[in-house]
């Protein structure tokens, strides 16, 4: 008896020892992370939503990164299958178009191939006229291709290519007073003329638009079907103001405020007319744009 | 009891405690599994076998919480060693005995566990008063279910 009571205190002793060791060390957050990642490992499912988040929270911050990353990518994989499908439909409804256009006889818009580039040099003499980007003829970049940007999540006009050097092009802005775009309100499509102001370089001036029209600042403004350079629909702007009518016209004129910040811009995808060609970057899918252009208009 | 019935019994016991804690616990009162079986084994085996197997148990448990690693351990030890030098006033061969012992130290388990919290964890480790409340007769209950079993298996 003596002899188990003294082995008992020596592995009491020791154990105890040892405990305190392990409460000493910082080991509650490797445990953690432990057990997040075997839980993780062998049932994800819980993982996913709120509660998976809350079920993580208490993990180090490196391993939630890990099984945070591991959900969303298997929840984009979800959404790329969605896409795949998405893509199939289009395809098939493009192949439809193009089906009925050729039983209609209408005209077999042109495929554009888009292209995004930095913007690389801003004069400031000019800072409202036009910029440099980093795509010349060398990625198939030509005269007078459509340059559109991002604002927020839309797209908008930003301008044309008006020079094309071997690795660099120069882009026009529309609010250059020597740019000009067919374009359309959204109220009622009254078509009208974008142009730039050399007087008031933030702003466009649309004219020509029917002299009875009703016009609301906060109408929105779209590029135009006729017009030659841009792909319809793509927002230009909204009006700001409207003029006075004057009383010896047929027709009035509205200030627009153009929706691209033409200062905040760092990318712009450029609408090649032409296939590149020898391409050095990853080419982007060809997109076909049903512009028609029926009637001329003073965009060159 | 051979080796390997031994290692069965151990690891069924574990995992008893973790699928009753998950899914069977409320108000987070659940019995302790571990921390009766220890007392048991004690009682049954003497404090040396408690020991160990309790310190392996509160490992494991220590596992399962995460908050403060060691302290599980540290806490079944003494339980089994405690348990193991009361077996020579107390007869803890009886259920009785045995669960009156189990709630009293599953009690002090609480209280020690929450001054450990404060040396530690710097903040005392209360587990509130419901499961302060039930734990240790659901642990006794546990315990006193674990002896009848033993004893019918002729563990003994």
């Amino acid at each position: 008896m003596q002899r188990e009571t003294r082995i008992a205190h020596y592995v009491a002793v020791c154990l105890a020892a040892l405990s305190l060791v392990l409460l000493s060390l910082p080991l509650s957050s490797p445990v953690r992370a432990f057990k997040a990642c075997a839980a993780y490992v062998f049932d994800p499912l819980p993982y996913e939503g709120e509660q998976g988040y809350q079920r993580i929270a208490l993990a180090p911050e490196r391993v939630r990164a890990l099984l945070t990353a591991d959900v969303q990518n298997r929840r984009l994989q979800d959404a790329l299958r969605g896409d795949a499908w998405l893509k199939a439909t289009a395809q098939s409804l493009a192949a439809e178009n193009d089906r009925l256009r050729a039983d209609l006889g209408l005209k077999t818009p042109s495929a554009l191939h888009p292209l995004w580039a930095h913007v690389m040099e801003r004069d400031p003499l000019r800072w409202y006229s036009s910029f440099s980007v980093d795509a010349g003829a060398d990625l198939g970049v030509t005269l007078n291709d459509a340059v559109l940007g991002r604002s927020s999540d839309t797209v908008v006009a930003v301008g044309r290519v008006v020079d094309v050097r071997p690795r660099e092009a120069t882009v026009l802005l529309l609010t250059d007073e020597r740019s000009a775009v067919a374009a359309y309100l959204s109220s009622g499509t009254l078509e009208g003329l974008v142009q730039g102001q050399s007087q008031n370089q933030g702003l466009l001036l649309m004219s020509y638009i029917n002299s009875e029209a009703r016009i609301v600042p906060g109408d929105t403004v779209y590029t135009s079907p006729t017009s030659v350079t841009f792909p319809p629909d793509v927002l230009i702007g909204r009006v700001a103001a409207v003029n006075p009518r004057d009383p010896f016209l047929a027709s009035q004129s509205v200030e627009i405020s153009p929706a691209s910040n033409a200062a905040a811009l760092q990318e712009v995808l450029i609408l090649r007319a032409r296939a590149p060609i020898g391409r050095k970057f990853a080419p982007a899918e060809p997109v076909a744009i049903s512009s028609a252009p029926a009637t001329s208009e003073a965009e060159r | 009891m051979n080796a390997m019935r031994a290692t069965l019994l151990l690891a069924a016991a574990m995992l008893l405690q973790w699928w009753w804690s998950t899914h069977l616990a409320y108000w987070g009162a659940a019995p302790q599994f571990l921390f009766a079986l220890t007392i048991l084994i004690a009682a049954r085996r003497g404090p040396v076998p408690a020991m160990l197997i309790g310190w392996m148990w509160g490992l494991y448990s220590d596992v399962l919480r995460a908050d403060m690693f060691g302290a599980d351990a540290l806490l079944y030890m003494l339980a089994g060693y405690v348990a193991g030098q009361f077996r020579r006033q107390v007869d803890l061969e009886a259920t009785g005995p045995l669960a009156a012992a189990v709630f009293l130290l599953s009690w002090a388990y609480l209280l020690l566990r929450g001054a450990l919290g404060s040396i530690f964890a710097k903040s005392f480790l209360w587990a509130g008063w419901i499961p302060a409340l039930a734990t240790p007769v659901l642990s006794a209950l546990a315990a006193a279910v674990a002896a009848e079993f033993w004893d019918s298996r002729g563990l003994r």
